[in-house]
């Protein structure tokens, strides 16, 4: 049991974070919140690294890496607000053409969620449907939908289907579709926890400049416990994705039903938490839309609706309860 | 990272879970609450099982009589013996966790001699005496004073909280010996035999109603110098030392105790009718709270493997510990609460009624008031954080604990 990251672990994450740094910039994202036209040129450069590929085998054009290395990878993209279908990205980057070298956009649609919103649509070539049953691809062209004119997100365009879908092709059967919404989860629970860690960072910066009553703010301890308990919940999070992420690439190592669960609910909490805590530390300045601390809020507010929500997730942990005791006790 | 543990540590497991198997049978009931001396008898015997078997001081360096187990096997050790419900360390804690850590890293060969070998045994037992009515958060302010009198020091003062006082043999003393020194640098760590004249003890009822702590009065009470533990006046370092040993893995039984009253909340919410006769547990709403309370109990395992990892790769996880500390307190706190809204008015009774399960659960609720509070209070574990994690600006004259 070890759970620090590995010295390949540690090269892979600094290699984005360089990659990122460079890229993503708070003007960029100043940028890309007040234009409709998304940034395909950082997509493909995205692509360019490998990203896409990180857990398809070499011998398809991937990493061949697990989950856990692209839980890493993502909670550096959340912690830059990286836009763009991410995890659909990862999650078909192996099935779906054109996804790995970023020529194709995914957007998914899970048939569970009582309401067809679809993140990224307005951009995406394809559509994927998760159903109960399996995945079906759907080319974007030709499918009826009505585009927000505002999402809450500026960097998350969304719209809804209107009308019915066709049958599409089939790309994945039952199974594969029960370890898209695991993966899915997981995935999103580590860019929340990036979330989560990108507006801890950005209200600790701001707290160490702004000068009220002849002193930093960071100084006066009502600032300071509200930020230590936002780095409580980046690094609760963090453990949990990580443990949910291992469990997914060696299922005899535990049982991912409840740890994937659990990193969604404290993910999610994470993120949506800190971002208030970030829009709260910036005062006024926090309510501009020239500070990003809006944009970590409604990031966290799109995720926590992807993949099962904190609440549903909660629910199943519940009814899972009295059964985990009993495996817990005959272990 | 992995989660797999090796072939040499699921053998450690092996052996001990068949052990814990073979021996837990025969081991007498546990006496009651407030039953001090019984209470001293069971856990020391306990200990003595633990000695006879190998098991005693897991994290101590062998060369001290321990097993040296590496961080991940004293991680397997505190989980089956929290798993199969072996008996806690209970009046051994100082010695053990404290006191003994110390004597290792900063006691003469003397003391080690004279004090590790019982620790170990469990017929040695320690208190740990460093707040005072006017030093809790702020430690360093404490005001018992040592005078150095020939071969020995005089000490007149007052400690409180001091938990296991009643039936402790020897008690780590924090002392001032310079008045004139900075607070934090006039401080001595003094090892106290309980037996010594002018050391009385008043036991304190704490909110559960048990007398746990106390307070130890001290009265000219005269200790040999060479009781000083580390440098006179070198003891706010020393007990920094203290600290860092008590910090770490103390919860790792009480992070599964918290996942056995989340299913034992479930099970009586499924066979106790609600307002409107259906079952309680047919209320989303409290689902949903225990489910998210699950969740946190999960992510607080895997903090504890994540900080046992740090410790393992040679790092002291001081930030895991706060962090650790701040969420689990809050979250056992919340689950008190759950588990009392199930039991309804049962939960109106500390003792047990007829046809419920309340005492233990309503003790456990009471009993975790105290989390926030021990071992540094949740406001200084932010300060700790905010300060040391975030490099936020110190306090204005902060002493720091
Ligand atoms: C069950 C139990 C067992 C204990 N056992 C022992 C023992 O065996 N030996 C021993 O020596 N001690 C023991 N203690 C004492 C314990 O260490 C202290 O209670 C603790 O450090 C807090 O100190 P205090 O009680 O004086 O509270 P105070 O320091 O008076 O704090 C009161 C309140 O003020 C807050 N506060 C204080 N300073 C700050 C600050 N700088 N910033 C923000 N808020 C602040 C605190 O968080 C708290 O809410 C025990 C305590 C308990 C509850």
């Amino acid at each position: 049991m070890d759970l620090t990251l590995s010295p390949d672990q540690l090269d892979l994450r600094a290699g984005l974070v360089e990659f990122l740094d460079a890229q993503w910039t708070p003007e960029r994202l100043r940028a890309g919140a007040s234009s409709p036209t998304p940034d395909h040129d950082s997509w493909r450069r995205l692509s360019e690294l490998g990203l896409f590929g990180v857990t398809v085998p070499e011998s398809a054009g991937g990493m061949g890496l697990g989950c856990a290395e692209a839980a890493i990878l993502c909670e550096e993209l959340g912690r830059y607000l990286v836009p763009g279908p991410l995890v659909p990205s990862l999650l078909a980057a192996d099935r779906v053409p054109g996804v790995l070298t970023g020529d194709c956009l995914v957007a998914l649609l899970d048939r569970r969620d009582p309401t067809a919103v679809a993140e990224h649509l307005p951009n995406a070539t394809h559509l994927v449907v998760i159903e109960d049953s399996g995945l079906l691809l759907h080319p974007v062209e030709g499918l009826k939908s009505v585009v927000a004119q505002q999402p809450l997100d500026p960097l998350t365009p969304v719209a809804v289907l209107a009308g019915p879908l066709g049958s599409g092709e089939r790309i994945g059967s039952a199974q594969d579709a029960a370890r898209w919404r695991e993966v899915g989860a997981v995935l999103t629970a580590a860019l929340q926890t990036g979330v989560a860690r990108g507006a801890l960072e950005l209200a600790t910066q701001y707290a160490t400049e702004r000068v009220q009553f002849g002193r930093v703010i960071g100084s006066f301890q009502a600032i300071k416990h509200l930020l230590a308990e936002a780095l409580v919940r980046v690094d609760l999070a963090r453990a949990a994705v990580h443990v949910a992420a291992l469990t997914l690439d060696d299922p005899g190592a535990g049982d991912s039903a409840e740890t994937v669960a659990a990193a969604k609910v404290l993910a999610d909490d994470a993120a949506a938490a800190n971002g208030r805590t970030c829009v709260q530390v910036h005062g006024g300045m926090g309510f501009t839309w020239e500070v990003l601390a809006h944009l970590y809020l409604k990031r966290a507010w799109v995720q926590q609706s992807a993949f099962g929500s904190a609440d549903e997730h909660a629910l199943g942990l519940a009814e899972r309860l009295p059964d985990a005791m009993l495996q817990a006790e005959a272990e | 990272m992995q989660l797999r543990y090796t072939a040499a540590e699921l053998a450690f497991r092996k052996a001990l879970r068949a052990w814990l198997a073979e021996t837990l049978p025969t081991v007498p009931p546990a006496p009651d609450r407030d039953d001090w001396s019984g209470r001293r008898a069971y856990d020391c015997a306990w200990q003595q099982r633990l000695y006879g078997a190998g098991y005693a001081g897991v994290d101590w360096p062998a060369e001290h009589g321990g097993l040296g187990a590496s961080p991940t096997e004293q991680l397997i050790f505190l989980e089956e013996c929290a798993r199969m419900r072996a008996p806690g360390v209970g009046a051994g804690f100082v010695g053990l966790l404290h006191a003994g850590p110390t004597l290792i890293a900063e006691g003469t060969e003397r003391q080690r001699a004279r004090h590790l070998p019982g620790i170990l045994r469990g017929e040695e037992v320690w208190c740990q005496g460093f707040s005072e009515p006017d030093a809790g958060s702020d430690l360093a302010s404490l005001r018992t004073s040592a005078v150095r009198d020939g071969d020995s020091y005089v000490i007149n003062g007052r400690k409180v909280w001091t938990s296991f006082a009643q039936v402790a043999d020897y008690c780590e003393l924090l002392v001032r010996t310079d008045p004139q020194a900075p607070s934090h640098k006039g401080i001595s760590w003094l090892i106290l035999p309980m037996e010594t004249p002018g050391v009385q003890v008043r036991p304190l009822r704490n909110a559960v109603g048990s007398d746990e702590f106390a307070e130890l009065i001290l009265d000219d009470v005269r200790v040999p110098a060479e009781n000083l533990v580390g440098a006179e006046n070198d003891g706010w370092r020393v007990a920094m030392v203290t600290f860092s040993f008590e910090r770490g893995t103390a919860f790792i039984a009480d992070v599964l105790e918290s996942r056995r009253l989340l299913q034992e909340t479930a099970r009586i919410a499924r066979s106790s009718p609600g307002p409107r006769g259906e079952p309680l547990w047919a209320d989303p709403g409290l689902r949903r709270d225990v489910g998210r309370l699950t969740a946190e109990v999960c992510g607080l395992w895997s903090l504890i493997l994540k900080n046992v990892s740090e410790a393992s790769a040679g790092r002291v996880p001081v930030q895991g510990a706060s962090v650790f500390k701040l969420r689990f307190t809050e979250n056992r706190q919340r689950i008190g609460d759950l588990a009392a809204q199930v039991l309804g008015r049962a939960a109106l009774s500390v003792s047990d009624l007829p046809g419920a399960d309340n005492s233990h659960i309503v003790e456990d609720r009471l009993t975790t008031l105290a989390y926030t509070i021990a071992a540094g209070t949740s406001q200084i574990q932010k300060n700790i954080l905010a300060e040391r994690a975030l490099g936020l600006p110190k306090e204005p004259r902060w002493t720091s604990r």
